[in-house]
């Protein structure tokens, strides 16, 4: 299953750590949140990646004649064009943010 | 979150099988020769469905366990001057009743197509979650 941000495996995954809360172990150094969003994105995309060649080799197999499971291909195409969208909008989520953030005044 | 749309392949596919089955039955309905030019009445085929989809090791789904051929399902003719015909004249072919099939396509192909509509829900579903993002 494909959870690109951890929300539904681990709550606490990407949950502000907020001063003087007590934080797990290892993740209370600075940039440790950060470090530790990319990594998890890093993994997601690597796995969306993973779908999308799942779906290319099933396509391919299909066209080949090694395999002759319609359905199977077409719901791995689909499973791989959710995963992307899904990607997609957490990018251009994450861009919005950034952008937010450019407009404050110092 | 793909485990839907896991189940209703599995459904998708046990389905096909099932269609292709069928299809096997009515175009040999009056088979009475095996691949080899042997006398071998076909027998008509029945796909057994089983829970379970060993495909992807889940416990949810279905799959066709495997193909039954039914026992003694021939029925006599009357046709003595046919070379297969027995010493009361008989030649026996496949019990197979064509409406009888044609119910059981249509069972299969409405199976098959209630799977789709499971699908499509499912995408509307995970589409409709990633509108929440956008």
């Amino acid at each position: 299953m494909t959870d690109p941000i951890g929300l539904i495996h681990d709550p606490t995954a990407i949950a502000p750590k907020l001063p003087g809360h007590s934080v797990a172990p290892g993740k209370g150094v600075p940039g440790g949140f950060q470090q530790e969003l990319l990594d998890q994105l890093k993994t997601q995309i690597s796995q969306v990646n993973q779908l999308q060649q799942d779906a290319d080799k099933a396509t391919e197999d299909l066209a080949a004649g090694r395999r002759d499971d319609l359905e199977g291909v077409m719901i791995a195409t689909e499973k791989a064009d959710t995963a992307f969208k899904l990607l997609l909008s957490l990018r251009n989520k994450m861009m919005d943010a950034y952008d937010e953030v450019k407009q404050i005044r110092v | 979150m793909y485990g839907s749309l896991d189940i209703s392949t599995s459904g998708l596919v046990a389905n096909r099988v099932r269609l292709e089955t069928i299809s096997t039955n009515i175009l040999n309905q009056d088979t009475i020769l095996d691949a080899q030019g042997q006398y071998a009445p076909f027998q008509r085929r029945i796909a057994i469905l089983a829970a379970g989809d060993p495909a992807s090791g889940s416990s949810q789904g279905v799959h066709v366990s495997h193909i039954e051929v039914a026992r003694d399902a021939l029925v006599p003719r009357l046709e003595p001057d046919s070379p297969f015909a027995d010493e009361e004249g008989m030649v026996w072919y496949p019990d197979i009743n064509p409406v009888v099939e044609q119910m059981n396509a249509m069972e299969a192909m409405r199976a098959y197509e209630a799977n789709i509509a499971v699908v499509e829900g499912t995408k509307s579903m995970i589409s409709a979650a990633l509108e929440l993002l956008a």
